[in-house]
């Protein structure tokens, strides 16, 4: 990116703004065309010059071209124009000047137009560039970058950037020539008139801008006094422990105050600077018409300018401060811009990039002959050794442990072979090549890094695995969708499907499957992305029932029948016997539509409800009554808030004494029952009677429900796949016996052995992988994050895979069996692994040992008969 | 009501006997009502002490694992209440309770014993008590042990 902004924006865009500025310069003649024509008006017409000497009729647009005297000094006729009389003739000229009007705003609109779109263009450009300058920094110089910092920059700052590009040839022609136009219509008016307009119109562009210079730099003081204040607030919330506990309140409201004064002692010299240049724009623009009214009128009075002139002059003059004034404010905006563009600049050009590739090695397997480290030595920012003259040779393929008393050489080896460190001295090489300068295509097929932090971007899980194989250049362009980037020969897959395979192998590994697998059981089934699904669901769910008949444990569950009161749901669940779909028939909404209350009236379990909506107040009142209002009892266990206690207990009073209740009462009653199951709450309220009744109301609203409010409802129904139900649902298609101890896990693990008979576990495993990660992966815990993170670098089955501190996430078991199973699945591939403890050494084939930040041995231990160490070159 | 024989039951755990029916309806309506099948294991030796149990029915085997192999140290029957000491210290359980009988319990997960220790001192002191009455019996448990061995 070029430092300058003018030809950055000329570099850009070129054509473009050729092609403006030829319009610009296309429109000025008809501009001074439209100041001409109103001297015509006023002489000829109004003041009937043209009529002179008892004419009744002028000649209207008459086009010819003179050619000046040295020319030859003829004339060619184009058009002869039209014999007018004096009122058509007014009228013509007026109608000519409107035309002219609207002409000229044609082409204010065309250039504003395209001067947007320009701006919006250039705008994108710079950010794509800043974005692309951006992505290929180094690792080392992301450590002084803020995340929000470069987000505000590329996205905030340069926005005012992006608006004044576009003006950044054009407003100066176009705004230059509108001025110069009318000036120079001035000056051929009447020279003295029009020196007199260029003086005063030069003085304010020369005067004008060094006032404004002064409030640009008091703007800036005060945008930087502003943001230390809010620097100061900020400090003073965030450590305002300390600073009650030291009693320092007074001193910090003293320093705050300091730096409002200083705030207000800046503002109050912009607005006095402010206000003066107001004033003396102003003056200059008044002044004028001043001079021309007087000078102008005693130059028409004797004669030495027409009536018609003088009112164009003054017509023309009045064009001339907006033109002035917003190139002068464009002068500003440049200044203003090209501060903002050199921050960007220097921001961005001042963080070094990644080396530019070299050519991609020709040979058809890397990582086979052998790593060569050479004289490797890496300090950090202040010069502290962190690796000193490395130098070591090992064959490839190998399974290598880094290993270290203390010290990070494991840490800074890994991650020069990871290509996450670059600023070091000597030379990695593998097969030869040096590792700095592969291509990061390249890079990104052969060599995978994982570190201790897990990356999620957002995404599904199956998302972020494949994210590495975003690896091939589509040829569609802007048009490609994400899923034209996958490289899928890199995970040896074949398409989507078989990908989707090779990711379930990868989470066995990383002892991530029980958890997709349980994400997929609660998942929605889109019948579009799992064709034929849904219909193997409800085959699994009837298999399911035999199978727990068989196993003996049919009571573990309680299916939903449509003619039996379900116990272990709610009366809610049991009245709409069905899935909500949106928020009409959602939570208490149900209870509180017209057509439901109808039903249970008509049903006639009104008084029913309200009776047991009473008993569960009562019972409320009782238990609750007198337990702190944010007791956590409360929140978790009573169907009462504890702000509506005492209305219910007014409610329970009234019904105490025999009083008719208000409708609104006996509903909020009715409310409470929603959410009961006789199982769970055991208050006793529901006996086989009201069971019938509600499973009659049930019917009742099925078979009547309105066809509109029947969108609002997927009803359950034994022999159909419900949609809006999560799959685990679907496939128990009841409720888990309440109260029996280990009943899930029962039911659950029976689930799964008819989704696996009837083969549906990769499926289950694909619906799982659909499950969101979460911005920044807030959805998964640190140990799921670390084992998405893991996965990404085993399904692209690198030449060489580099793990650093990767499996901290986990715990002492789980870290052993995924560690062993890591090592298995890179069997004749180089596995780089930074080995915390001596305990797993054995399984590799080298251990590189490291005393702080010198080599200490290699040891080799495909042959281990007495593993003698390696001389170590220091 | 179900319900209301709960309460009946846990008015005669001994560490509820003082507490006042509301309480004992509080406690009956927060805690889960849990059946266990002759043989469960209601919780084992080093779990995670997430809850305590008050037995409403049946019989339970409190089995501890010594080198020896498992050794049943007590038999706990209805009323009592069982796993409270771990929920109390955060330690892990320290012995596995093994259903003798079909058990039906009271659930009362951490949390909520803990709270109901902090608001009612009455409990709190009935806990201390019974947990003091427990060590007494231990000592001299170990006391009488110790005397054949002298011999």
């Amino acid at each position: 990116m070029d430092r300058s902004l003018f030809r950055y924006v000329w570099q850009t865009s070129r054509r473009e703004q050729m092609l403006i500025l030829g319009v610009v310069l296309v429109s000025l003649p008809f501009y001074f065309i439209s100041l001409d024509l109103p001297k015509y008006i006023v002489n000829d017409a109004i003041q009937g010059r043209s009529f002179s000497g008892g004419k009744t009729e002028a000649v209207f647009m008459p086009i010819a071209i003179h050619a000046p005297a040295w020319l030859g000094g003829f004339q060619l006729k184009i058009f002869d124009g039209i014999p007018l009389e004096r009122i058509p003739y007014l009228f013509g000229l007026s109608g000519l000047f409107l035309i002219l009007v609207l002409i000229n705003g044609a082409f204010k609109y065309w250039i504003n137009v395209r001067k947007g779109a320009l701006g919006e263009r250039l705008l994108q450009r710079l950010r794509y560039d800043l974005f692309s300058t951006l992505v290929r920094f180094t690792p080392e110089s992301f450590r002084n970058v803020k995340p929000s910092e470069m987000a505000t920059v590329i996205n905030n700052e340069v926005e005012p950037i992006g608006g004044f590009v576009a003006d950044a040839f054009i407003a100066p022609v176009f705004l230059g020539g509108q001025a110069i136009t009318a000036l120079v219509f001035i000056i051929v008016q009447s020279p003295s008139l029009g020196a007199i307009a260029a003086i005063i119109v030069v003085g304010q562009a020369l005067l004008i801008p060094r006032l404004r210079r002064e409030q640009l730099r008091l703007g800036k003081e005060r945008q930087m006094a502003a943001r230390a204040l809010a620097g100061q607030i900020g400090e003073v919330v965030e450590g305002i422990s300390a600073i009650h506990s030291h009693g320092t309140a007074p001193y910090e409201l003293a320093r705050v105050d300091r730096r409002l004064n200083q705030l207000f002692t800046i503002r109050f010299k912009l607005y006095n600077r402010k206000f003066m240049v107001k004033f003396i724009n102003n003056l200059m623009a008044q002044l004028t018409p001043f001079i021309f009214y007087s000078l102008g009128g005693y130059l028409a009075l004797t004669g030495r300018l027409d009536i018609g002139q003088l009112v164009a002059v003054i017509a023309a003059y009045r064009e001339l401060p907006p033109p002035v004034k917003e190139l002068i404010d464009w002068d500003q905006q440049r200044l203003d811009v090209q501060v903002k563009y050199d921050q960007v600049i220097e921001q961005f050009a001042n963080s070094p990039q990644i080396a530019p590739p070299g050519p991609a090695p020709a040979a058809p397997a890397f990582g086979v002959s052998g790593l060569e480290v050479s004289q490797v030595k890496v300090a950090d920012s202040r010069g502290h050794v962190l690796l000193d003259n490395l130098s070591l040779s090992l064959p490839l393929p190998a399974h290598v442990a880094l290993t270290a008393d203390g010290g990070d050489g494991p840490d800074i080896l890994a991650r020069i072979m990871g290509r996450q460190l670059l600023a070091f001295s000597g030379k990695v090489r593998v097969d030869g090549e040096d590792v700095t300068t592969l291509p990061a295509d390249f890079v990104g097929r052969t060599i995978a890094y994982v570190g201790p932090e897990s990356v999620i971007f957002q995404g599904t899980i199956r998302d972020n695995i494949a994210y590495g194989l975003h690896l091939r250049t589509p040829e569609a362009g802007l048009a490609a969708s994400d899923t034209d980037w996958l490289d899928y020969e890199v995970a040896a897959a074949s398409g989507p499907e078989d990908l989707d395979k090779r990711i379930i192998e990868t989470l066995r590994i990383v002892g991530l499957d029980e958890t997709v697998y349980r994400f997929g059981l609660s998942g929605l089934v889109k019948k579009k992305r799992f064709p034929g699904l849904a219909e193997r669901v409800v085959e699994a769910r009837h298999a399911v029932v035999k199978a727990l008949e068989a196993s003996g444990s049919s009571q573990l569950i309680e299916p939903f029948d449509p003619s039996r009161y379900n116990r272990n749901a709610t009366v809610s669940e049991n009245l709409l016997f069905g899935i909500p779909i949106g928020q009409t028939l959602a939570g208490d909404g149900f209870i509180d539509h017209p057509f439901v209350r109808g039903t249970l009236a008509k049903s006639g379990l009104t008084a029913d409800l309200e009776d047991m909506g009473a008993a569960i107040a009562s019972t409320m009142l009782d238990i609750f009554a007198d337990l702190p209002s944010d007791h956590f009892l409360f929140q978790q266990f009573s169907f009462i808030r504890s702000e509506d206690l005492p209305d219910f207990a007014a409610i329970m009073t009234k019904r105490g004494r025999g009083d008719v209740l208000a409708e609104g009462d006996k509903a909020r009653l009715i409310g409470l029952t929603l959410g009961y199951a006789e199982p769970r709450h055991r208050l006793g309220l529901i006996d086989d009677e009201r069971e019938r009744r509600l499973v009659e109301a049930r019917h009742l609203i099925r078979s009547t429900i309105p066809a509109d409010l029947a969108r609002a409802i997927e009803f359950y129904d034994p022999d159909t796949f419900c949609k809006a139900a999560p799959l685990r649902d679907n496939l128990l298609f009841g409720r888990i016996t309440y109260g029996v101890a280990g009943a899930e896990a029962r039911v659950l693990s029976v689930v799964r052995d008819v989704i696996a008979q009837l083969g549906l576990d990769d499926d289950v495993y694909r619906l799982g992988l659909d499950f969101h990660a979460g911005a920044g992966g807030r959805s998964l815990t640190p140990a799921q994050r670390a084992a998405v993170s893991l996965a990404r670098v085993l399904v692209k089955r690198p030449s060489i895979l580099v793990i650093n501190d990767a499996l901290v996430q986990f715990g002492d078991a789980e870290r052993k069996a995924i560690f062993e199973r890591i090592v298995e699945a890179t069997a004749g591939r180089t596995l780089l692994f930074v080995l915390r403890g001596k305990d797993d050494a054995a399984v590799f084939d080298h251990v590189v040992a490291f005393a702080g930040p010198r080599l200490r041995g290699v040891t080799d231990q495909r042959h281990s008969t007495g593993s003698a160490p390696l001389a170590a070159s220091a | 009501m179900a319900l209301e024989a709960e309460v009946e039951t846990l008015r005669a755990v001994p560490i509820f006997r003082g507490l006042d029916p509301r309480r004992l309806k509080l406690i009956a309506f927060t805690s889960q009502r849990l059946s266990f099948r002759s043989g469960d294991v209601m919780f084992r030796q080093g779990d995670d002490s997430d809850c305590a149990y008050v037995v409403l029915v049946g019989a339970a085997d409190v089995v501890i694992d010594t080198p020896a192999g498992p050794l049943v140290v007590s038999r706990i029957g209805s009323h009592s209440i069982v796993g409270e000491m771990g929920v109390i210290t955060g330690a892990p359980r320290s012995a596995t309770v093994v259903a003798q009988t079909e058990v039906t319990v009271l659930r009362l997960p951490k949390d909520h014993f803990l709270s109901l220790l902090e608001e009612f001192p009455q409990l709190s002191l009935a806990v201390m008590r019974d947990l003091a009455h427990r060590l007494e019996a231990t000592n001299r448990l170990l006391a009488a042990r110790a005397e054949p061995a002298k011999h």
